[in-house]
């Protein structure tokens, strides 16, 4: 019975070692979570070989993570066997290995000084995680129990094993996947970063169109803004004057909308006086011959009224886009032009009443006041006579005569002093003049009265001529009125250019002569000779007075001035005069002229007086 | 007194001196009056016109230039008016134009300051004739 209790109690104390040891198997894989196969293989082989109480314990794992085989080997005690470790292992290897195609069963085989079980247990199905193999110096091993705990542990190990192979793929793949991921995060975060860098770029270029669009605009609306307030008209137009833009100061002074004036060209507007002149001036900008000119020209207003404008046109170079107008600028000028010509009109009247000579030459209105006391004088000396003839003479009636006759003798006298008061000078300075230089002065002081009445004045004189002797102011005065009257003849002409042609030359008998030559309306030729007369007139202001005061003066200077008809439309009025005598170019022989214009008729002044004689 | 020079024919017309000019005015009446005429002065022919002389006037001595109506203007107002007056003009002007206006429409004579005594009379003679 003792036997028995004791044997029960034997079984029961192995049990209870075995669930101990069974538990602790159990247990370990939780303590192998994350480790190496390595660690795991050692800790089961150490743990079975001490539950066991086995010699040794050898096993080969199939190591999952480093695909190779693990080979362990735990030796209870080295002495005991009295073989080298390394010599044992060796040979369980060689078994191990050498059968691998056989099932392995167990076996008991002499190692050393001992005998022992061999035991395999195979680790996964058909040992593809490993094997191992226990090695107990009992030969009942193993018993049931030590069996099952054998098993167990393999199982465990293989789970172990199993779940190590997870984890490590896991790990491996989580380990792989965190590096995509870091790759993939870097990637994007450069990509992010290029984003960025693309989208600041961007912003900057956008800043910096819009803030160009700003200033542009700016500057348009500044141009614009000067363009449309500008105090001076201003017109573009194309090359063929058609309008681009106006500004309002523009369409004001021409009465016309802006949208009307698009449809139209400068010459559709410009009156029709000029038109001619300004096709020319527009042909000679675009042909290069000038970069802008000015003129003053008169426009016809849409409610057909002409304005004066002061226009500069330019030619304004293309761009790539864009290619050539015409820019003017316009200024009214119609209220300075009618002032221009009040002040010109009361200016010639003033002229004309102006003493221009001091040579004691008495016109015929001089003439015509002083005839009307002389006719008193004598009437009064007439009934003076009558009254005192016959048988009863009337004293008092003849007294009374010669006191009137008095009296109208001192009205005469008042009348010359007031005369000569008017028409007094100096005496007449006389220099050496070259008509040439005298010419062009009277021609520069004609200018803008000339420019405004359209008149081209032409010098065409001769290279050089000799100096003449005479009163230049006298002389001056002569040009001009010759000048003034051509412009006059030329007042009706609108289909030609307004021609005022100047020549002078020197003929072979010592005269230099100058001539006014005109395209206008001429003159009837059996009148000629009523031109030159006192008082002839055939306009308002009274022009007739100048050329016979201007015939005076230069007969005074020995000279003479005629007229005659061109062969085209016009006349063409002359004056010689001798030139110097000290000058050498001078020829001092007086022969008759030749080739020049002829002296339509001699001349008559009502009441003059000659200095010398006069050629004819 | 009458001159001997007088002539028969005159006998106390009337005459009118329209002249701006005051030596005339105040010369020609009385070598008129020796003439024999009686005598009327205006300075201006719109004067004459407003006056009762131009119905009794037998003759007129005319200046061409005044101021306002001319000479040859009241002429034209005066034929229009179917005046007709026998007409001397005076002037100190010489114009043929106007001279030749003048006889055509009718003047007697037409002449010159300053002028004769006898170049009047006798223009005032042929006036009278006409009358």
């Amino acid at each position: 019975m003792d036997r028995q209790i004791e044997g029960a109690s034997l079984d029961t104390r192995r049990l209870q070692r075995c669930i101990g040891d069974l538990v602790s198997l159990l247990a370990l894989p939780a303590v192998w979570r994350g480790s190496e196969p390595q660690q795991i293989g050692r800790t089961l082989l150490d743990a079975l070989l001490r539950m066991l109480g086995l010699v040794f314990i050898y096993a080969q794992l199939k190591d999952p993570v480093a695909d190779a085989t693990l080979e362990i080997f735990r030796l209870a005690d080295p002495f005991t066997l009295g073989v080298q470790p390394e010599t044992i292992r060796q040979m369980l290897g060689d078994w191990v290995t050498g059968d691998a195609g056989n099932a392995l069963t167990a076996l008991r085989r002499h190692i050393g000084n001992i005998d022992v079980s061999l035991f395999p247990v195979l680790l996964g199905l058909n040992g593809e995680l490993g094997i191992i193999v226990a090695g107990s110096e009992r030969a009942d091993f193993p018993e049931q129990t030590e069996g099952l705990l054998l098993n167990v542990g393999a199982n465990q190990a293989c789970v172990a094993l199993q779940e190590a192979t997870l984890l490590s793929e896991q790990k491996r793949i989580a380990h792989e996947l965190e590096q995509r991921v870091t790759e993939r995060t870097e990637a994007l975060a450069q990509a992010n970063e290029d984003l960025r860098n693309e989208i600041v770029e961007r912003k900057l270029v956008e800043q910096k169109l819009r803030q160009e669009e700003h200033e542009l605009k700016r500057s348009e609306e500044r141009w614009r803004s000067v363009f449309e307030n500008s105090a001076v008209g201003v017109a573009i137009t194309d090359l063929n004057g058609r309008f681009i833009a106006t500004n309002p100061v523009y369409q004001k002074m021409l009465g016309y909308g802006r949208d009307e004036l698009q449809h139209l060209t400068i010459l559709e507007i410009t009156h029709e006086e000029h038109i001619e002149h300004s096709r020319t001036l527009v042909g000679d900008l675009l042909d290069g011959k000038c970069r802008q000119f000015q003129v003053e020209k008169q426009y016809r207003r849409k409610d057909g009224l002409s304005v004066w404008a002061r226009n500069n046109v330019s030619i304004v170079p293309g761009t790539e886009g864009e290619p050539r107008f015409l820019m003017t600028l316009s200024e009214d000028i119609t209220q300075r032009k009618l002032s221009e010509e009040a002040l010109a009109k009361a200016e010639s009247e003033l002229a004309n009443l102006t003493k221009i000579t001091s040579l004691g030459v008495l016109t015929a209105s001089i003439a015509h006041e002083i005839n009307q006391p002389l006719s008193g004088i004598i009437t009064n000396a007439d009934t003076c006579l009558r009254m005192l003839s016959g048988t009863s003479p009337n004293i008092e009636g003849a007294r009374e005569t010669a006191q009137r006759t008095i009296r109208d003798g001192n009205r005469a006298a008042d009348i010359i002093k007031r005369l000569r008061t008017l028409y007094s000078k100096k005496s007449p300075q006389l220099e050496s003049i070259d008509l040439n230089e005298a010419a062009r002065a009277v021609g520069s002081m004609l200018q803008s009265e000339m420019l405004q009445k359209r008149v081209t004045l032409r010098f065409e004189l001769a290279e050089y001529v000799p100096p003449v002797l005479g009163d230049r102011i006298q002389l001056q005065q002569v040009m001009l009125n010759l000048l003034r009257n051509g412009a006059e003849a030329m007042s009706t002409v609108v289909d030609r250019s307004r021609d005022l042609v100047i020549n002078t030359g020197q003929d072979e008998d010592g005269h230099v002569w100058l001539s006014v030559k005109d395209v206008g309306i001429g003159f009837q030729p059996q009148a000629i000779e009523k031109l030159f007369q006192a008082f002839h007139s055939t306009k308002i202001d009274g022009m007739g007075i100048g050329l016979s005061i201007s015939r005076s003066i230069i007969e005074a200077h020995y000279g003479r001035l005629w007229a005659s008809l061109n062969n085209g439309p016009g006349a063409t009025f002359s004056f010689a005069i001798p030139c110097e005598p000290k000058s050498e170019e001078c020829d001092e022989s007086r022969s008759h002229p030749a080739d020049k214009p002829s002296d339509a008729a001699s001349s008559e002044a009502v009441i003059e007086v000659r200095r010398g004689d006069t050629k004819v | 007194m009458k001159a001997s020079r007088k002539s028969s024919a005159v006998d106390g017309q009337l005459a009118c001196v329209i002249d701006d000019d005051e030596s005339v005015r105040e010369s020609l009446p009385d070598l008129l009056k020796e003439f024999g005429f009686v005598v009327r002065t205006f300075s201006t022919a719109e004067e004459f016109l407003l006056s009762d002389s131009i119905d009794l006037a037998d003759c007129l001595i005319l200046d061409v230039a005044m101021p306002g109506m001319g000479g040859l203007e009241l002429q034209r107002e005066l034929i229009s008016r179917d005046r007709k007056i026998p007409i001397i003009f005076i002037t100190a002007q010489r114009n043929e134009a106007d001279r030749d206006k003048a006889l055509k429409l009718g003047a007697v004579e037409f002449l010159y300051k300053p002028f004769s005594d006898i170049a009047l009379l006798e223009a005032l003679k042929v006036a009278l004739s006409q009358h």
